[in-house]
């Protein structure tokens, strides 16, 4: 039996145990019905814990099956791509307001040309960022006046 | 009849104004590059794409979106032709025949005959759209908080269980989406709900965030798991482009009588253009006399999908316009943009700004013959396109996810979030859990929650709700129909196939 399939619901479960003891410590309302702005949470925490326990024990029906959801991870090379996606995401979330638009996303439309295109198109990889990352400064913040960092 | 012939008039005159013709023709080329990318649907180029509307005046932005809406489905047409990946479920009908065309080397007839079916579908739809839209929008107006609340309920749940796959999962996806609505200060008593102290999220989680987090980092992100997948590639020529007479005989009546179906179905709540199109599909191959070739590359098996999809699109915007109710994630998503506009689609909308609604109707005619136009002039700049590498787009439609973001609340509190749900819409892809409920979820829910609790102050109980009037009590039924009927069937067919065994 495959532990993994039940990673999933029981991630849902745990939120929806975790949202209902979050909405019973919700403070009470100051004008009128003092539980008005818990009923309808506590009706969706409820309905979730509910919907989490069937998808727990389907899952549990089917655990002779094969779980096969996860094999998309097996090309361990582009799976490592992925989180280095996320990796560059995050860095240009922390980078973002530092260092300025034009700066950041240079290097982080870049750098994931570098990864996903691959090292050998370096000169449409370089290009391409810093064109596209000119233009889409020159339209927001010049055509569309939208103020970025 | 209920036709506002001079609101049609002066909206058939704002579209064709000379900048509103241009955002039609630049809409449906943006949609067209995106939904052609393999994978990528409408849902996505529209939620990519929302930002370049800032600044806009809202009809023109309107009149922008749907043509990037309406480029995209023909976009993803050419990716389940070509390449045999459909961008979206009302894409996947056309695989069925339209990729067994091309590996016959009947790739450009098969485009031709799509684009001209779709054409035919979205102008039927639209002359119902004209004579519907009006009566609908009044009928709306009779609704209270107790009916909007079982009817935005029914929507949710219609989605969940009409979708094919696992109900469940559906409503765990809605229930997921619902929850992330109560983030943020109760507008009612002024409670600060699940903020952590955040002072960002007071306003609660912004759904634009949501939808470009799920359908644009998280498609993107799936689809760098496919790279070497070889199968995305076209290696045959695209051959001969002007259709056959003998192709359009075929395909004649099927696009004539399919039309009518997905714009019909294309109104329900929750139905869209998925089950339009495999409905058309099925109808025409049980009618055919020659339904062994359907599968193999019958034209009319191509036609009558293509034409009642793009029926359905169109039917779709009458309960979005006229009720706010979007059918489906893609609606959603345009329900989404036209909020931001400060547009409230609803009954008010063919009260107050006839002309924005019909503005956009006619648009949408016209930017389905631009794109006819364009469809057949450029064929050959777009599969240039559809070969430029997804790698270097898939790139660039993550940059533009997160400007896009930035740009919806300037802050990068909301960064976070993109990449958590860009996670999360991975996920759901990896395990077949439904997106389209979590987004139609995080859109009504804020409307299904303040509707419930005025309902819930009229009416002392659930019950009292359900029989305020005839309306509630019919869309209350149809509610609990709608998630208990499938199990029922499922059960029953279940119980025949044991008998037979």
């Amino acid at each position: 039996m495959e532990i993994i399939r039940f990673i999933v619901p029981s991630i849902i479960l745990i939120i929806s145990v975790i949202y209902l003891i979050l909405t019973f410590n919700l403070p009470e309302s100051k004008v009128g019905n003092p539980t008005a702005a818990m009923n309808y949470p506590l009706l969706i925490g409820f309905s979730l814990l509910g919907l989490s326990i069937l998808y727990l024990l389907s899952e549990i029906k089917d655990k002779k099956k094969a779980f096969t959801a996860f094999k998309i991870f097996a090309d361990k090379e582009l799976t490592i791509k992925v989180i280095v996606v996320l990796v560059f995401c995050l860095g240009y979330t922390l980078l973002f307001e530092r260092i300025g638009f034009l700066i950041s996303t240079t290097l982080f439309l870049g750098a994931l040309l570098f990864l996903i295109n691959g090292k050998r198109k370096w000169l449409v990889n370089v290009i391409v960022a810093v064109v596209f990352s000119f233009s889409a400064w020159y339209t927001f913040s010049e055509l569309l006046s939208v103020s970025l960092p | 009849m209920g036709v506002d012939w001079n609101s049609f008039l002066e909206g058939f005159t704002t579209a064709m104004s000379f900048q509103n013709l241009m955002f039609i023709i630049l809409g449906g080329l943006l949609g067209t590059i995106v939904g052609m990318l393999p994978g990528l649907g409408p849902a996505t180029a529209v939620a990519v794409l929302i930002p370049i509307t800032f600044g806009m005046d809202s009809t023109s932005a309107l009149v922008l979106l749907g043509a990037i809406y309406y480029g995209a489905m023909y976009g993803g047409s050419r990716s389940s032709i070509l390449l045999n990946t459909p961008g979206d479920g009302s894409a996947i009908a056309a695989t069925f025949d339209g990729y067994p065309m091309t590996r016959k080397g009947q790739a450009g007839q098969a485009l031709t005959l799509a684009t001209i079916a779709s054409l035919i579908g979205g102008t039927i739809a639209i002359v119902g759209f004209v004579f519907l839209a009006k009566p609908l929008a009044n009928f709306a107006l009779q609704f209270g908080p107790a009916e909007y609340f079982f009817l935005l309920l029914f929507t949710l749940s219609a989605v969940v269980s009409l979708a094919k796959g696992n109900m469940i999962k559906g409503f765990v996806s809605m229930m997921l989406g619902l929850l992330i609505t109560t983030i943020g200060i109760d507008s009612q008593s002024g409670v600060y709900r699940y903020t952590f102290d955040v002072p960002h999220l007071s306003e609660g989680v912004d759904f634009l965030v949501v939808i470009i987090g799920i359908y644009a980092v998280g498609e993107v992100l799936y689809n760098i798991l496919l790279l070497n997948d070889d199968s995305q590639r076209i290696k045959e020529s695209v051959g001969k482009i002007w259709i056959t007479k003998e192709q359009w005989k075929r395909s004649f009546w099927p696009m004539i009588r399919q039309s009518p179906v997905g714009f019909l179905i294309g109104i329900l709540p929750g139905a869209g253009g998925s089950i339009a199109s495999m409905i058309s599909y099925s109808t025409e191959q049980q009618i055919s006399k020659k339904s062994e070739e359907f599968g193999k590359g019958a034209p009319e098996g191509l036609a009558a999908p293509e034409s009642s999809n793009n029926a359905a699109a169109v039917g779709a915007f009458i309960p979005l316009l006229t009720m706010g109710i979007p059918g489906s994630g893609t609606t959603a998503v345009i329900l989404g943009a036209l909020i931001m506009l400060g547009l409230q689609p609803g009954p008010m909308l063919f009260q107050n700004q006839p002309e924005v609604a019909w503005t956009f109707i006619n648009s949408l005619f016209i930017g389905n013959i631009a794109l006819v136009i364009m469809n057949i002039l450029l064929i050959g700049f777009l599969i240039k396109i559809l070969k430029t590498p997804p790698r270097v787009l898939y790139p660039i439609i993550l940059v533009l996810a997160f400007i896009g973001t930035y740009t919806l609340g300037y802050s990068i509190v909301d960064f976070a979030i993109l990449m958590i749900f860009g996670v999360i819409g991975l996920f759901m892809k990896i395990l077949n859990i439904p997106t389209a409920p979590l987004i139609l979820a995080i859109i009504i829910g804020h409307q299904l929650e303040q509707n419930f609790r005025m309902a819930s102050v009229s009416y002392d109980s659930i019950f009292g709700m359900m029989t305020a009037s005839p309306i509630a009590i019919l869309f209350a039924v149809l509610t609990v129909l709608s998630v208990f009927l499938p199990m029922l069937l499922g059960r029953l067919s279940r119980v025949k196939v044991d008998n037979k065994g």
